[in-house]
């Protein structure tokens, strides 16, 4: 079964320190069983780690970042627009990944290469710029504390081309703020694990490419015939037209009515005036266009523009779903035009909505709590709902200032030196977590728990399911959706393609496995596949229990455990250690790990190999 | 009945499905830079998604700029010869609206023809903003649009960095987003 396309099999090395930069093979076995985006992000990752003898700073010239799309992306298959981000994370210390949507991925492979490498470390700030027959270290002290867009716009014009496509960090990631994003395509991020403050800790400023090359696809017009099927399916869908209109800000209403919307730093799960801040809000008085990836018919991305107000002449794409909840109704900012503007902030200062939006509510409430002083925030109070100092404590993360010196080191920095935010800080490894209260389904405390990242729903995102249908399921249920989940959405991570179409518009994810076949020439089952993705979850977990980290940091947050949902049809919920520890111990048995969650020694034994 | 292609740039998303599947149909490749429609994207000021489509001009000035004759209109379509192509790409610099485009990896310039009636950019547009209409029909989407902007263009004004600027905008209403 050997693979007869989809791969240039080529990757680009950077070593920033040397100024060097090479194109080096792939090996097949690499192809073969870590088939692209996070999966060679995690072997190369793993493979550096062990040259390193497992002692790797995040923030050290020796913490590699891997950039890789998959096979799939910039093909013909709906929604193929994503890049992967991987590399050991500054945020949690551990494994860490992100990805990015937009038209990136596409550039990057059409200059030849399946996955860009950097390590070392720049002499002063820099940019990389690739194209087909080049790549060149530029440096650009100019570019010194610029936002992300104004850096994109001036790399743009002195790349003499917009066809050029970039990949950018904004002050925040220069400044080593370790909820960093990287914003790619003007706005499209990077968002979580912070993957901006590598390289803001390589003094990379952007990544700069232009490729024109045809991508290897091995039976085109099969692809083409099986991708218009899938999006036949989409079109047809009943909420196609609600996804191109609204995209993710539909899922307002439904996690407030569901008892799922993080609200008042996940004291309720229910926001009152969620109406504000809804889909509707949005296209009836801020919504000017539509922004979708590459090959996305769904086009989710939103841009708006605030047209009075304070906020006015703020212009973003979106807020989406986790933007909207983690910096709105998390913050209790009712105001839509101030989500925007935070939103908006977010993505100039290079930082992840989510993280901060988490950050800033814990804040909040630690405050209200009296866990911090006024002292500790620099003699300047913040509410809930007072949106003008939500977007003084981002500048203030962003710059590294006052508070925001300790907010700019994530949970993990915030709990060292006020060791009581514990309490109000939800997290997982230091991984402050997606917009979704994991209090009303026990498969996603789970999800969260064992997420390889932290608490980020990407892994699985359960928690629909089980409210829907999950009243009577029995543990082993949960926990093999878990499983189940952990290893499809990874997938699509792999591949280079965006989840969207499956998870919300439910086309079946058979097609996954034909499309890789189409594109690969190496024909693999849906089964098969999944093996290999939980394969490379094996792999993760690896890295992260041999940097120290095990059953106790699968955890339960505080408040997931001791804080009953206030208000709300979910009122009252919470998920207590007993049955966490129950689903957790089921979970390492399917695994096949052991009762502290490491994997064998043979799994260990067959990733050490070469490959 | 001559057709034309047009555009809505107000519906245009980004997603370049329509780049795709030009270089799919043209040249066999999975390649959007081998596509005789692109995607113009400016963000955020102004906010713009135009596809730039050929207009198969009645005088075309590509086929002008010619030496050799390989560009000429039959049919109401301006085709390229590629046999008697030189390869000088005058074509693509001359086309008023950039219409026209080279790759390194070819040695002719990319030229639209219509896919002999039925153009795949429009048929695969997620959104409608490409559209084929009968000649006497061009324009209609930016009367409609001339229409609402009579009906709701605002100007509203807002300070950058001290900057005052200010921004025109026409109040789309929620359906046609």
């Amino acid at each position: 079964m050997s693979i007869k396309s989809g791969y240039f099999k080529k990757r680009l090395h950077v070593d920033l320190t040397e100024g060097r930069c090479q194109r080096v093979p792939i090996a097949e076995e690499l192809i073969e069983r870590f088939i692209g985006g996070r999966g060679f992000g995690a072997k190369l990752v793993w493979d550096n780690l062990v040259k390193h003898d497992f002692q790797i700073d995040p923030l050290g010239p020796e913490n590699l970042i891997v950039i890789a799309p998959g096979p799939l992306t910039g093909t013909y298959v709906p929604s193929s627009g994503k890049t992967s981000f991987v590399a050991i994370s500054p945020a949690t210390g551990l494994y860490g990944d992100s990805s990015a949507g937009g038209t990136f991925g596409l550039e990057l492979r059409q200059t030849g290469i399946d996955m860009l490498t950097i390590d070392g470390r720049a002499p002063q700030l820099s940019v990389l710029f690739l194209d087909e027959d080049e790549a060149s270290i530029v440096p650009v002290p100019e570019l010194a504390g610029k936002t992300c867009l104004e850096a994109e716009g001036m790399l743009k014009d002195r790349f003499g081309t917009h066809e050029v496509k970039v990949a950018v960090i904004g002050p925040a990631g220069e400044n080593l703020v370790r909820i960093a994003c990287v914003n790619t395509d003007w706005s499209r991020n990077a968002g979580r694990c912070g993957m901006g403050a590598v390289l803001g800790s390589k003094n990379l400023k952007a990544i700069v490419v232009r490729g024109s090359k045809d991508l290897p696809v091995h039976d085109l017009r099969g692809l083409v015939q099986e991708s218009e099927k899938a999006f036949a399916y989409m079109r047809n869908h009943k909420y196609f037209r609600m996804w191109q209109r609204e995209g993710l800000m539909m899922v307002m209403e439904y996690a407030s009515a569901a008892g799922i919307l993080p609200t008042y730093n996940f004291k309720d799960a229910t926001f009152p005036r969620v109406h504000q801040i809804n889909g509707d809000t949005m296209l009836g008085g801020y919504k000017i266009g539509d922004n979708a990836c590459l090959a996305c018919s769904m086009a989710c991305g939103n841009i708006c523009l605030v047209k009075a107000g304070r906020y006015v002449g703020t212009v973003t794409e979106g807020p989406e779903y986790e933007s909207c909840a983690m910096l709105g109704s998390n913050l209790g900012v009712d105001n839509y035009a101030a989500v925007l503007h935070a939103t908006g902030l977010c993505d100039e200062l290079g930082i992840d909505t989510i993280s901060a939006g988490s950050l800033v509510g814990a804040v909040i409430e630690g405050y209200e709590q009296g866990i911090l002083t006024l002292d500790d925030l620099d003699g300047q109070p913040i509410a809930w709902g007072d949106d003008a100092a939500v977007m003084q404590l981002l500048h203030k993360i962003a710059r590294r200032e006052g508070i925001g010196n300790t907010l700019a080191d994530g949970s993990k920095g915030v709990i060292r030196r006020w060791p009581d935010m514990e309490k109000v800080l939800v997290q997982v490894k230091g991984l402050e977590q997606s917009a979704y209260d994991s209090r009303a389904a026990s498969s996603m405390v789970l999800a969260y728990a064992t997420s390889d990242i932290g608490a980020h729903h990407a892994r699985a995102w359960t928690i629909a399911k089980e409210i829907e249908q999950g009243k009577n399921w029995s543990d082993e249920e949960k926990v093999d959706l878990v499983i189940y989940h952990q290893s499809l959405r990874p997938l699509f991570d792999m591949l280079g393609v965006c989840r969207l179409p499956w998870i919300e518009l439910g086309l079946n994810e058979e097609h996954y496995a034909r499309f890789y076949s189409l594109v690969t020439g190496s024909p693999a089952t849906l089964g098969e596949l999944l093996k290999r993705s939980r394969d490379v979850y094996d792999l993760t977990r690896l890295v992260n229990t041999k940097l120290g980290a095990g059953r106790k940091d699968d955890s339960l947050p505080y408040k997931v455990r001791a804080c009953p949902i206030r208000t709300g049809p979910t009122a009252g919920k919470v998920v207590d250690q007993a049955t966490f520890d129950r689903l957790l111990t089921l979970y390492y048995q399917k695994r096949g790990w052991d009762a502290e969650g490491i994997p064998s020694a043979e799994v260990e034994e067959s990733f050490t190999a070469k490959a | 009945m001559a057709k034309k292609l047009a555009v809505v740039p107000e519906l245009c998303s980004g997603c370049r499905i329509c780049e795709l599947i030009c270089a799919i149909h043209h040249f066999a490749a999975a390649n959007p830079k081998k596509s005789a429609v692109r995607v113009l994207v400016t963000y955020p000021h102004p906010v713009m998604r135009l596809p730039i489509v050929c207009g198969q001009c009645k005088v075309p000035l590509c086929a002008d700029a010619c030496p050799v004759g390989a560009l000429k209109r039959t049919n109401g379509v301006v085709r390229l010869d590629t046999s008697g192509c030189i390869s000088c790409m005058k074509c693509v610099e001359a086309c008023p609206f950039g219409a026209m485009f080279a790759h390194s990896g070819l040695d002719y310039p990319i030229k639209c023809d219509l896919c002999d009636g039925k153009p795949q950019c429009v048929e695969k547009c997620p959104k409608g903003a490409i559209r084929f209409i009968p000649e006497q029909s061009l324009g209609e989407a930016r009367r409609m649009n001339n229409v609402l902007s009579y009906a709701h263009m605002k100007e509203i004004e807002f300070t950058e960095k001290g900057e005052k600027k200010s921004i025109r905008y026409a109040e789309i209403g929620k359906e046609e987003l």
